[in-house]
Formats: C-alpha cells, sequence, structure tokens
C-alpha cells in the first residue's frame, strides 16, 4: 500500500488506494453492469413500460398519421410513414430516458462506489454498458410492434437502423444526465430535444434546410426509412450515422470526464 | 497527552501504509489521514444567490488506533470535510494524505435501492478488489455482528431505516479497511446495536485502526482520543475526556478516555 495525495482543484477518487486483493476491471465491469441491470428490471413499471409503450407509440402515430393528406414527396401512405417515424422516435425515446436516469438516478451511490475503489472509466463504461445492453431491448421490441403492422423490406437492416438511433439518444441521455444532472430538468430538455428532432428529422414534412441535416435522428431516420420501404441501405447515410454516434461518444465522454465526481454537499 | 496502543503491527509507524509525521506531540500511532490546508467554497451561478463558504484551512490529522469525533453545529461543514476527506468530493485548496485503505460510511445510505443487501456486499466487495471468498466471510461476519443476518436477501429498498444503516455501516467495514470515516453512523440504531457498534470500534481501533466519527454532538466524550470541533470554517481541537459528563462541544475537556468499556447513560436517539 501507499501513501496517496491529492491537493486543491485536483480530481480525487478512488481513495481507497489500491485494491486490498486486486479485482479485474473485467471482473469490476461485470459486477457493475450486472448491478445496474438488475436495478433496472427489478423495478415492474420500467418492464411494462418498456413492453408496451413502443407498440402504443408506432400504433397510434399509424393511427393519427391515416388522415394525413398524401403529399407529392412521401414516398409511402400516410399511415404507414406514421409507423414508421413512430417507431425511430419510440425507441429513440426510451434509449434516452433511459441513458437519463442511468446516470442521474444513482449518482450519489456512484460516487460511493468511485471512493470504495471503482475507477470513473470502469463506472462510465458500466452505466454506458447497460444502457446498451437496455437500449438494445427497446429497439428489438419497438422494431417486434413495426413489423406486427408493417411489411418490413430488409428486416435485419431496419433493424441496425433503430439500434442506431437508440444507441444515438441513449449517449444523448447520458450526455444530458451528466451535463445536467437533475431528473425533472433532464427529461424536459430531452422531451423538446427529441420532439424537436423527430419532427423535422423524420420527413413527415419536408423540410430544406441544412439544420436537418445534423439533428440527431437524421440519419437514423433516413436509414429506416430505406431499409423498411425500399430495403436498400445507403452507405453514405450509414457512414455519416456512425460518425455521428462517434463524436457524440466523444461528447459524452468528455462531458464525464469534465462533471462527474468531484460531488456535491449532501 | 494520548497514549495511543498499536497492537496490530499493520499500521505502525514504520509500516508503508502511514504518512510521514514530523509529529512534535509524541504520539505514539501513525498519521495514516492528514489534510492541511483544506478550504471548500460552494459556489452558485446564480447571480441572485451569493454561494456558501464552508471551510477555510481546515488542517486535521488521525492517527493509528485511535478514535476521533468531528462535530459541528448542523450546517457547519463536517460532511463537506468528511467527503473531502474520504476523496468524493474536490477541495479548492489545501491537501489530504491518506495511508491505508479507507472506509466510508456516509450520512445518508448511499446504497442501490434495488440490489438485495448480498448483492451489495458483492458490489462493493468487487470495487473493493476482494475475492468472492473474502466477501462473503466479511457479509457474514459483518452480518451477524450488526444483526442483520436474516435480511441478506432484500432489497435495501424494503429495509427499514436502521437496518439500511447496518448495512450502510457494514460495506465501509467490508474490506478492513485502515482508516474509517463514519458520518452520523449510529443514526436510527436500537440500543443493542448501538452497544455494538462501539464494541466494534473498540475491536478496530485496538487491531490499529483509525477512526472518526461525525456527529452532531458527542454525548460520551469518554470514548474519543481526541474531539475536532468545526465552527464558522475551522476547526479546532481537544482531547477526549477521560470522565467529564456530557456536555457542549464547544467545551473542552482535557484528558484521554481512561474506560472505553463505560455503557453511555443516555438514550441513543439522543446521540443521532
Amino acid at each position: 500500500m501507499s501513501a496517496e495525495t491529492t491537493s486543491g482543484g485536483s480530481a480525487v477518487a478512488g481513495s481507497g488506494a489500491d485494491s486490498p486483493a486486486g479485482g479485474t476491471h473485467r471482473e469490476r465491469l461485470a459486477a457493475g453492469i450486472a448491478a445496474h441491470v438488475r436495478e433496472f428490471l427489478r423495478e415492474p413499471v420500467h418492464v411494462v413500460l418498456l413492453l408496451a409503450l413502443p407498440p402504443l407509440v408506432v400504433e397510434g402515430y399509424g393511427r393519427a398519421m391515416a388522415s394525413f393528406p398524401e403529399f407529392p414527396y412521401m414516398t409511402t401512405v400516410p399511415a404507414t410513414l406514421g409507423r414508421v417515424n413512430g417507431a425511430v422516435f419510440a425507441a429513440a425515446f426510451l434509449a434516452g430516458l433511459i441513458g437519463l436516469f442511468q446516470v442521474v438516478s444513482a449518482v450519489q451511490a456512484d460516487d460511493r462506489l468511485a471512493v470504495c475503489g471503482f475507477s470513473r472509466a470502469e463506472l462510465f463504461v458500466s452505466r454506458l454498458g447497460t444502457v446498451l445492453a437496455v437500449s438494445g431491448c427497446s429497439a428489438l421490441v419497438t422494431f417486434g410492434a413495426l413489423w406486427w403492422r408493417v411489411d418490413v423490406a430488409a428486416p435485419l437492416a431496419a433493424f441496425g437502423a433503430l439500434v442506431l438511433a437508440a444507441l444515438t439518444y441513449g449517449l444523448i441521455g447520458v450526455l444530458v444526465g451528466t451535463a445536467l444532472p437533475r431528473e425533472l430538468e433532464g427529461s424536459l430538455v430531452l422531451v423538446f430535444v427529441a420532439d424537436f428532432d423527430d419532427f423535422l428529422a423524420s420527413g413527415i414534412v419536408d423540410v430544406d434546410s441544412p439544420v436537418v441535416n445534423v439533428l440527431p435522428l437524421h440519419y437514423p431516420h433516413a436509414l429506416f426509412r430505406s431499409a423498411v420501404l425500399d430495403g436498400t441501405v445507403p452507405t453514405d447515410d450509414v457512414l455519416a450515422g456512425l460518425a455521428y454516434l462517434g463524436v457524440l461518444f466523444a461528447l459524452v465522454l468528455a462531458a464525464y470526464v469534465r462533471f462527474a465526481g468531484g460531488g456535491e454537499a449532501t | 497527552m494520548p497514549n495511543i496502543p498499536i497492537i496490530s503491527g499493520r499500521s505502525g509507524p514504520d509500516d508503508e501504509s502511514s504518512l510521514d509525521t514530523g509529529d512534535s506531540e509524541g504520539a505514539s500511532g501513525a498519521v495514516v489521514l492528514r489534510g492541511t490546508g483544506i478550504e471548500k467554497a460552494y459556489d452558485s451561478w446564480s447571480p441572485l444567490d451569493s454561494g456558501v463558504d464552508v471551510l477555510d484551512g481546515v488542517d486535521v490529522e488521525i492517527r493509528a488506533g485511535e478514535i476521533v469525533g468531528i462535530v459541528g453545529a448542523n450546517g457547519s461543514g463536517k460532511s463537506t470535510l468528511m467527503q473531502i476527506l474520504v476523496g468524493a468530493l474536490d477541495v479548492d485548496a489545501g491537501s489530504v494524505e491518506r495511508a491505508g485503505h479507507v472506509g466510508w460510511c456516509p450520512q445518508e445510505t448511499l446504497l442501490y435501492d434495488r440490489l438485495t443487501v448480498e448483492e451489495t456486499f458483492d458490489l462493493f466487495g468487487a470495487a473493493y478488489g476482494l475475492s468472492d471468498e473474502a466477501i462473503a466471510e466479511a457479509r457474514d461476519r459483518l452480518a451477524e455482528r450488526l444483526d442483520f443476518t436474516q435480511f441478506l436477501d432484500y432489497q435495501v429498498r424494503h429495509l427499514s431505516g436502521g437496518n439500511r444503516q447496518k448495512v450502510n455501516l457494514a460495506v465501509a467495514l467490508l474490506h478492513d479497511p485502515d482508516v474509517l470515516l463514519l458520518d452520523e453512523p449510529y443514526t436510527g440504531f436500537d440500543w443493542e446495536t448501538y452497544l455494538a457498534f462501539w464494541g466494534l470500534t473498540e475491536e478496530l481501533t485496538e487491531r490499529g485502526t483509525a477512526i472518526a466519527i461525525i456527529s452532531h454532538f458527542v454525548s460520551e466524550r469518554e470514548r474519543f482520543d481526541r474531539i475536532y470541533e468545526l465552527r464558522d470554517g475551522d476547526l479546532s481541537v481537544s482531547d477526549g475526556d477521560a470522565g467529564a459528563t456530557d456536555s457542549e462541544p464547544d467545551e473542552t475537556v482535557e484528558g484521554r478516555a481512561t474506560e472505553r468499556d463505560h455503557e453511555p447513560n443516555t438514550d441513543p436517539t439522543e446521540v443521532a
């Protein structure tokens, strides 16, 4: 064991110094992800909402859009377009909320875990791993809800696009939760961002603006529509969507390093 | 001056888990935690809120095998100081030196509500780097000692306040720390658990563990080697009590405890 010194303004973590008996990163990550997933699944309301909301949103969008006029720029009937867009919104928004609450709900317990020996990187990866796992489930449930009502031309590509949408918003949720670690305020930010984003990126209204191209759901929406309706996978959109995800990941990482730890008085 | 016995060799002055004391007071226990010139303020982003200066150049030192109290009024910064000492909170200025492993029992039970008690130990044990066998051994020993064995498969959110606090304390003890920092540790304890707690601290200090306990006030000064009082951002120190009665924290009493197994003469709820 060695003495540890921290001084003014420096980040302080892991005051437990070296672990008494070692322990690998992999073991700590596995323990962290298992604990976080258990925490999520043990709240019955979470599970019910995860299973119930996607079908409701997909069908609700479809029925609402059924009375929408068929404009020339639309590539399919409005009801189908509604279900397609509802699927992207459901997968993305659920993942965003999961990301937000994964970070916010247990921030103080996470701080204690960091003091006990979890590195901030391990905490970050374990939280992110949980977001990815639950977001994947959210995308799967949403895809099932859509497939039940719409003929999907390229199922695997469509599911991939939904996962991309979910991951993108999962990271946005983590980003919001890290920079603004408050449940109500974070949720409000997420609601407004997701609504604005989904409305403009969905293609339901023909918006010709460069702003639309930088919205988080622009590429997932484009990919999902292509896969579901045409059975095609535009490479440019895939690359752009993945690049967007990479930039978002870097932002989340920077925010986590900047804001996580240091805590507040309790 | 307190004469602090070091029975266990793990935290003696020559042990690498001690800090270079440069001590001029002649105490026998090695310094295992030292804070120097600690300053902390909570700034506000709002122009309508001026923020709060909490700690203003605090110096604190804890030695192996001793038990110190840190008292102060509500809002005096006790919990802030403890969070800084364990590393949960950054300092604005000053430094904190720690030797060996630190155990932290925060005032609020910072646990994961939907994990069972057993899973809680597994998670924190993994954080400490303990093997599965070591976690199981420590968990069972602490559960029996603090009397929560029958609740090991309960989710934390379903525990009573007192049992949550027992688990909170046990998590801090899981890895047999060299320094134990306890923030209002006996809140919600029943009388038997309160006595078991003090019995446990006595055993730990005899083995060389340094313990700091934060409280609103200390009703049993004879249990402490030294008592720090936090007031107006500064920390003043007095020796523990060799026989004084219950007193307010600003009363300075000289001398070292002579009867560590003295029964408390107040209701423990008053202490919490």
